[in-house]
């Protein structure tokens, strides 16, 4: 694992903060603009999000929601440009989707879960891929669902754990492989180390594996191609990259693992400029930006004849600590190559520019 | 007595005294001398050389120079004034001893103050290079400061740059939608209401070519083409449920690679536990609350072997084993039994059973190991398998080499081994 060299790697310069009186879980960046949500939790235990622009070098206040329930997570995934409704998730297992001109009463809403729905994502909304646009969530109570805002109350796809299982808790969801209207799988990362992958088109479990720690955050390098990357952070400061192109049919995806930090990888998310570059946040507080290297050949064949993929290599690009508190969500703008948002446990949310990205 | 020197000679100036001072052969250091304001001493045992001044003396500037058997001294006068002779003439004893203590006190003062000029130096010299070190260090620090400044900068200018951008983008699109509305919106609505009525169906290959042609229209039509689209959507996707297996695990938290090993441990012994309360269960439910408890059923057993009912004492031992197989007395008292009823390969394991449980081998559990060496031995030569029994023996007689009797039976385990290694 080496760095890039001296003068020519990219820095991470603190652009701007925000003190915040409540507890942050998610921040998103609005597409299209300067502007940046921040969804979290009150200290009485009702939901806040705040809607900030970015002015020079601080972040004006333009907007602040209250809601009943706590609110864990966001995505503006699954809405068209014009729209940008926001689709939230809350403690109480509530799948909301707001319209922020008019935010009182929810332009979708359901009881999706018994339990705090821990991660959501979108996809099909802001002009990327094809399809119909559907949300997923994943909640404590182990299942995870696929939710479509045209259709009301019942999911389109439930994944739910067999009769007479004891659960666990689903940390973390994603989108992949959507490039043409038909294809889409789910990823999702579970407390136990399993990483399940879900075919909506077969409607089938399509691969599942364990990584021995909880899996914090999975996500893939990009939702609207065919099925590339996928990279799955965890407990004890270890993070697993998978080669998605090519699957064995015994042995899977071939990954490479990298243990960074000694704490935990909160988040992971690729910079929607160059899929090979991605940020991990900790829980020591700091950031590590890695890029990844191909093999010269990605896959090759076994012993029986069948294709195996070959993993390629990983190189820390940049590391940086900006708190004492874990680094909890982690945002790139869409329009602003190596503009990014993090907030932290520390009730602080920052705005960091990513310099020299363009040189990598 | 020291022996005094007398024979100075000595001339002076206004402002100076030279003395010179023959030492007889002895050899002078500077710490033979010792001058003060108005005293001045030379003493190199058994020598010896005093003189109180006629008038104070500069003592710092004044100099000694040893050489060539005598000392030359150069002393400056503190006033300028010619005296009658070196020395007072009329001392007594007791002006002489007081201003000897006088001239010593004065000496140590003098001393002491060098000594805390000395250290006040020392002291500023070493803050001076801490300063220089630490502006040295603050420059270093400004300059990196100063590019990391520069590279904010240039970020944040850019960074207003791209906003301004987007803004206007944004105006001059809204603005470019309205006027479009205004002149298009009649036309554009008619075809549009047409194109709602054939797209219900939907079917994939139309809808795309029907796409493709309303994308040929500039910019302005935007929001049409994208209404278009989202009625093009396909439908919600037909409802279904996957089931899902986990991967096991017991305990309800996270899974963490570096807990493993305690949880492994955590849940053998609780297997443990269980497979001993399950055992109490299976076969034991009519049996009394005392009956249940390990070391009632040991006293049982301890009584029913002094009484010389050996099966029995076996079952109780059993028994306790079952429900606690921890304890090394249970099997050392089980072994004793066996060896009565001469089943010695059951005496040679339980012994041997009771010699694992009582590692480490400590002082406290001496006795227990005595014993338990001492009934293996005995099996062991019971069976024939003298050299073994000797091992036992021996190992018994290492832990307490003052017991008579291991001794004596060692002796004649030794005498039968030697018998028939002769006789064979």
């Amino acid at each position: 694992m080496s760095a890039a060299l001296g003068p020519e790697r990219p820095q991470v310069v603190a652009h701007a903060q925000q003190a915040l009186s409540y507890t942050v879980f998610d921040c998103k960046w609005v597409p299209r603009s300067a502007r940046l949500l921040c969804l979290g939790s009150a200290a009485r235990g009702t939901g806040v999000v705040q809607l900030y622009e970015l002015h020079g070098a601080r972040l004006e206040l333009l907007r602040e929601i209250e809601k009943p329930k706590p609110i864990k997570c966001g995505t503006f995934g699954a809405t068209s440009l014009q729209q940008r409704y926001l689709a939230t998730g809350d403690f109480d297992g509530n799948l909301n989707i707001w319209n922020l001109e008019a935010p009182e009463i929810p332009v979708y809403s359901v009881k999706g879960h018994k339990e705090i729905i821990n991660s959501i994502d979108g996809v099909g909304g802001l002009g990327i891929g094809e399809g119909a646009p559907e949300i997923v969530t994943g909640s404590r109570d182990g299942t995870v669902k696929v939710w479509d805002p045209r259709q009301n109350d019942t999911p389109v796809a439930n994944m739910e754990p067999v009769q007479g299982e004891s659960k666990r808790d689903c940390w973390t969801v994603a989108f992949g492989n959507a490039y043409n209207q038909e294809e889409r799988v789910v990823c999702a990362g579970y407390d136990n180390g399993d990483i399940k992958l879900f075919d909506l088109k077969t409607m089938s479990l399509r691969w599942e594996t364990n990584i021995k720690n909880g899996v914090c955050s999975v996500e893939f390098d990009r939702k609207d191609i065919n099925m590339n990357k996928l990279v799955a952070t965890s407990l004890e400061g270890k993070f697993h990259v998978f080669d998605m192109r090519t699957q064995h049919p015994t042995k899977g995806f071939a990954s490479v693992s990298e243990k960074a930090q000694k704490s935990t990888i909160w988040q992971v998310r690729h910079l929607p400029q160059n899929r090979d570059i991605f940020m991990t946040s900790g829980g020591s507080g700091s950031l590590h930006l890695w890029k990844y290297e191909y093999p010269a050949q990605r896959s090759k064949k076994d012993s029986e004849g069948s294709e195996m993929g070959v993993a390629g290599s990983l190189s820390l690009l940049q590391n940086v600590t900006l708190s004492t508190q874990p680094i909890s969500s982690l945002d790139w703008s869409p329009d602003k190559k190596g503009l990014c948002v993090c907030g932290a446990f520390d009730q602080t949310v920052r705005v960091l520019i990513v310099t020299k990205l363009n040189k990598i | 007595m020291p022996v005094w020197l007398r024979e100075h000679s000595w001339r002076q100036t206004l402002s100076a005294v030279y003395l010179s001072l023959p030492l007889r052969g002895a050899r002078a250091t500077p710490a033979n001398i010792f001058c003060s304001e108005q005293y001045l001493k030379v003493s190199i045992p058994p020598f010896l050389f005093e003189a109180i001044l006629y008038a104070p003396i500069d003592d710092t500037n004044s100099t000694a120079k040893i050489g060539n058997g005598n000392i030359f001294f150069t002393l400056y006068k503190k006033e300028p004034a010619m005296w009658d002779s070196l020395t007072l003439a009329n001392a007594d004893k007791e002006k002489l001893q007081d201003l000897r203590e006088n001239a010593v006190l004065k000496a140590h003062e003098k001393a002491k103050e060098e000594t805390e000029a000395k250290k006040i130096t020392k002291q500023e010299n070493k803050k001076y290079a801490l300063e220089a070190t630490m502006k040295l260090e603050e420059a270093e620090r400004k300059r990196i400061e100063d590019l990391k400044e520069k590279e904010r900068q240039k970020v944040t200018k850019e960074l207003e740059l791209w906003k301004n951008q987007q803004k206007d983008g944004d105006k001059y699109k809204s603005m470019q939608k309205k006027g479009a509305l205004h002149e298009e919106i009649e036309p554009l609505k008619q075809r549009k209401n047409e194109k709602i009525n054939k797209t219900q169906i939907p079917n994939e290959g139309t809808s795309k070519t029907r796409l493709k042609s309303t994308k040929g229209c500039d910019g302005s039509c935007s929001i049409f083409s994208q209404n278009l689209k989202e009625e093009l959507l396909p439908a919600p996707r037909a409802a279904a449920t996957i089931k899902v297996n986990f991967t096991p695990r017991v305990f309800p938290t996270a899974l963490r690679e570096s807990r493993v090993p305690e949880e492994e441990e955590w849940l053998h012994k609780q297997a443990e536990a269980r497979r001993i309360i399950n055992s109490d269960l299976s076969e034991l439910e009519d049996l009394k609350e005392e009956e249940k408890n390990p070391d009632w059923l040991k006293d049982k057993g301890n009584k029913m072997f002094a009484m010389g009912d050996y099966l029995g004492a076996v079952n109780a031992y059993n028994l306790a084993v079952k429900l606690n197989s921890k304890l090394p007395v249970l099997y050392l008292n089980r072994a004793a039994c066996h060896l009565k009823l001469r089943n010695l390969h059951k005496a040679i394991e339980d012994s041997s059973k009771a010699l694992e449980l009582l590692t480490p081998p400590v002082p406290d559990n001496e006795n227990a190991r005595v014993k338990a060496h001492v009934r293996r031995g005995t099996a062991f030569c019971q069976l024939e398998l003298y050299t073994e029994g000797l091992q036992d023996y021996e190992a018994a007689l290492k832990i307490d080499p003052r017991n008579k009797n291991i001794e004596k039976d060692a002796e004649k385990i030794r005498h039968l081994i030697q018998g028939t290694v002769q006789s064979s």
